[in-house]
């Protein structure tokens, strides 16, 4: 006997398969007392389905049809951000604050290279001592600590 | 003659109100009760079958007419049931929902009574625990019995809905319905 066609007695009860397995599966009902009784099983099955769901509490529809329509609208007021109109206070200020970095960003564009800054200056008056850095490559700082104590007089004794 | 689904849908990916809810008015029933069929709770079925129409306004541009409008529209449906059952299943295993609408309305809602009452007792027994074993089936097969059961689905069109083969389609009846007649049985 062939294969019991389980997955096919839906298909077949409905009436939906094409005619040869339609032939196939009937044939096989023939033969087969078990698949016979499983097919009227399941055909007393699906009928009482319907029944055995039931049916869901009962609404009003022109209530259920409003709700939805105020649903819609709403959610077409959800316009993403970047299509929505800024409001003019908003606009004023990103105006405002791209005109400041235009003009602050220009002035600095158009600063001397040669000007010097605060820090730098800073750094100037440090430089006699960073003459001196191959003195102090050479020094074991824990037995010369008064030489590096004195650098700067160092500095200026050879200056003189 | 009244326009098709698959017109209207057409009209509506054009913004035609009227087509909307022309639409809207053909299928609002089915919508809500295949969504409760899935979800069991009123108050979810309303807002996931509305949120379904909102989803075929905004998208019905994408509908190319290769497949029915049902069938389109169903797949929404079924897809946004599945995802709100997934989305709340970790707090309704914690927290009792109840506003489910499950236990008292399958008694009411039987057909003409049979004449013997224990006949009738006992139909109505076996319909309450057939309609409980449906519940607790996995989703997608009580998606696949739902829409062959209540909208007559044939299984190529399940397949549509549930994005799947009909050979997938086959398995889940075939196993759903298995374990539904396990329950008739044993009654």
């Amino acid at each position: 006997m062939a294969r019991h066609p389980d997955t096919d007695l839906v298909p077949y009860l409905r009436g939906e398969l094409p005619p040869a397995e339609r032939e196939r599966v009937a044939r096989h009902l023939e033969e087969c007392p078990d698949c016979k009784q499983d097919t009227e099983l399941l055909r007393d099955l699906l009928g009482n389905l319907a029944h055995a769901i039931g049916e869901p509490p009962e609404i009003s529809w022109p209530r259920y049809r409003a709700e939805l329509r105020a649903k819609l609208e709403a959610r077409r007021a959800l316009v993403p951000w970047w299509r929505r109109p800024m409001p003019l206070a908003l606009s004023a200020s990103l105006a405002g604050a791209l005109l400041f970095v235009a003009v602050w960003g220009g002035r600095e564009l158009t600063k001397s290279p040669d000007a010097i800054g605060p820090e730098e200056v800073a750094i100037g008056s440090e430089l006699g001592l960073l003459e001196e850095i191959r003195t102090v490559e050479r020094l074991d700082l824990l037995e010369d600590f008064e030489v590096i104590n004195n650098l700067d007089r160092l500095a200026s004794e050879r200056q003189g | 003659m009244d326009p098709s689904d698959e017109a209207l849908c057409e009209r509506v990916a054009r913004r035609d109100e009227a087509a909307f809810d022309l639409l809207v008015s053909r299928y609002q029933e089915r919508a809500y009760r295949l969504a409760w069929s899935i979800l069991r709770n009123g108050e979810d079925a309303r807002d996931v079958s509305q949120e379904a129409f909102i989803r075929l306004y905004e998208t019905a541009g994408s509908f190319q007419g290769k497949s029915k409008f049902s069938t389109w529209f169903y797949r929404i449906l079924v897809n946004l049931c599945l995802d709100h059952k997934r989305k709340h299943k970790w707090w309704k295993l914690w927290i009792r929902d109840d506003d489910d609408d499950r236990s008292d309305t399958i008694l009411d809602r039987q057909p003409a009574p049979a004449n013997d009452p224990v006949d009738k007792l006992s139909r109505e027994e076996t319909l309450k625990a057939l309609g409980a074993a449906v519940e607790r089936l996995a989703p997608r097969q009580r998606a696949a019995v739902l829409l062959r059961v209540q909208e007559d689905m044939a299984t190529y069109e399940i397949a549509r809905v549930l994005k799947c083969s009909e050979a997938t389609v086959r398995v889940h009846l075939h196993r759903a319905l298995a374990t539904l007649k396990k329950t008739v049985e044993k009654r």
